[in-house]
């Protein structure tokens, strides 16, 4: 067949599918770090991006804060309402944050899984490819002590992970992800905590799927979740949203509640990367994860 | 001098297209629409019509590769994607009028088509498991008609761009 392989056409889409192949089953890997070249192109970019993205932003900020000007009357008046509570509250925490080290201080334990070290970071640029990438891409890398895995949040909630570092910048995948292998591990406020793992998205009613809940477990309404703190380098009790409903599993052996998320996985321009206070060594994660388990 | 508004002009794109996500707020008409821009490759399309075709083929293989290497970090996608639709632009061109209107509506069907092919793609490697009527209703059509505006508001300005372009070229 000498003509066939004279065919300078086919031969080249023949052999750019099979570097294509190649390539995708390469950048598919679990990878724990991307490749030389491609941190430095990300890093280029993000230096580009980072200078296009702030005038962009006070430019549209500048607008936005005329908008916000029209309602600020209504605003004003609800946030009244709110300050009354606050005052409260803030003394209640107060007195509790004391109660609570002083107790501490007597059983002698010093750190705990729900202590972190918050980074400020600052967006600048997300994935156009939305729905199927979810990403955005903070201001602050390896150089700066982020790690691949640490959780992401804004003031409101949880919004994702770290799915890669360069020197100067780092990926954020967000919980609206569809990717299936995007999951982290959660834990329903109430008597009884209860774990599961956070693990897809209803990309049209913008909800949280809950899944692998105890199948007897009774769950209100508006009960918080938040992260259960356990495997890997993230942080305890940081607020992921609400109990919206909760329905059975397609076998019956476990239940799936949906999750109003807290934080908005659109408008984000300011983030903080957690750095959890505590280190555990490998053994012990271990066992922790085990112990999960048989919960 | 003419020669880098080209380079210059797609990398502006490049970024705008994720400044344009990250400013825009995402439920403009309703919630659950996505609206994907793909103002880099309509203007490489329109490169390949009134420029050349071989300068279209190596801009969508580079900004292909940038493209995967910077918001998606799988590559190969969009390197295989962006480079096949400018190629298969230029093979409609060959056979039909080159009319800016009709150039404006290939644009579209061929954006049309490199969506629907990055989806078959992502479905193959499991990125997503959608099906395909609610892609087409939460992010294809919507992506259609944002495309269609930008066609609309920049085709003349491209075309004129690109014209100059390609004169420079035959004159060196």
């Amino acid at each position: 067949m000498p003509q066939f392989f004279l065919n300078k056409r086919l031969i080249i889409l023949l052999v750019s599918i099979i570097i294509l192949v190649a390539l995708i089953g390469f950048s598919l890997r679990d990878r724990d770090q991307l490749t030389l070249p491609e941190q430095f192109i990300k890093d280029t970019t993000g230096w580009v991006q980072s200078m296009v993205s702030r005038p962009a932003h006070y430019f549209a900020g500048f607008f936005e804060n005329l908008k916000d000007l029209q309602n600020t009357y209504d605003e004003n008046k609800e946030l009244k309402k709110h300050l009354d509570d606050m005052a409260r509250l803030e003394a209640k925490v107060y007195s509790l944050e004391k109660e609570n080290t002083e107790l501490k201080e007597i059983l002698d334990k010093k750190d705990s899984l729900r202590d972190y070290d918050p980074l400020q970071a600052t967006v600048i640029a997300r994935s156009p490819d939305r729905l199927w990438h979810e990403m955005i891409i903070i201001n602050k890398g390896k150089s700066h002590g982020v790690q691949k895995n640490m959780a992401v949040m804004t003031s409101r909630g949880l919004i994702g992970k770290v799915k890669s570092t360069t020197p100067f910048t780092s990926t954020v995948q967000l919980l609206s992800a569809l990717d299936p292998t995007n999951r982290i591990s959660a834990a329903l406020q109430g008597d009884k905590k209860l774990y599961g793992t956070i693990e897809g998205y209803d990309k049209e009613n913008e909800w949280l799927l809950l899944k692998g809940l105890p199948v007897d477990a009774k769950i209100k309404k508006d009960q918080n979740v938040v992260t259960s703190g356990m495997g890997g380098v993230f942080p305890g009790d940081v607020p992921i949203g609400k109990v919206l409903k909760v329905v059975p599993d397609e076998f019956g052996l476990n239940q799936t509640a949906y999750i109003k998320p807290s934080a908005d996985f659109y408008n984000i321009e300011h983030v903080m990367v957690l750095k959890r206070g505590m280190e555990i060594p490998k053994e012990i994660e271990n066992d922790e994860v085990e112990e999960e388990e048989d919960l | 001098m003419k020669r880098f508004w080209v380079p210059l002009l797609l990398t502006f794109l490049f970024v705008f297209e994720s400044l344009f996500v990250q400013l825009v707020p995402g439920d403009l008409f309703k919630e659950g629409y996505v609206f994907v821009p793909r103002f880099l490759i309509i203007s490489i399309f329109f490169l390949t019509m009134y420029g050349s075709v071989k300068h279209g083929l190596i801009y969508g293989f580079i900004f292909g590769l940038l493209y995967d290497m910077v918001y998606t970090e799988i590559i190969g996608i969009y390197l295989f994607m962006f480079p096949l639709s400018a190629y298969i632009f230029s093979g409609f061109m060959r056979i039909l009028q080159t009319n800016i209107l009709v150039v404006s509506f290939v644009s579209i069907i061929c954006v049309a088509l490199l969506e629907a092919g990055v989806y078959q793609m992502n479905l193959l490697i499991h990125i997503t498991d959608m099906d395909f009527s609610s892609f087409s209703k939460i992010r294809l059509i919507p992506t259609l008609i944002l495309n269609l505006v930008f066609i609309i508001l920049s085709a003349y300005p491209l075309k004129r761009l690109f014209e100059k372009f390609s004169d420079s070229l035959r004159n060196d």
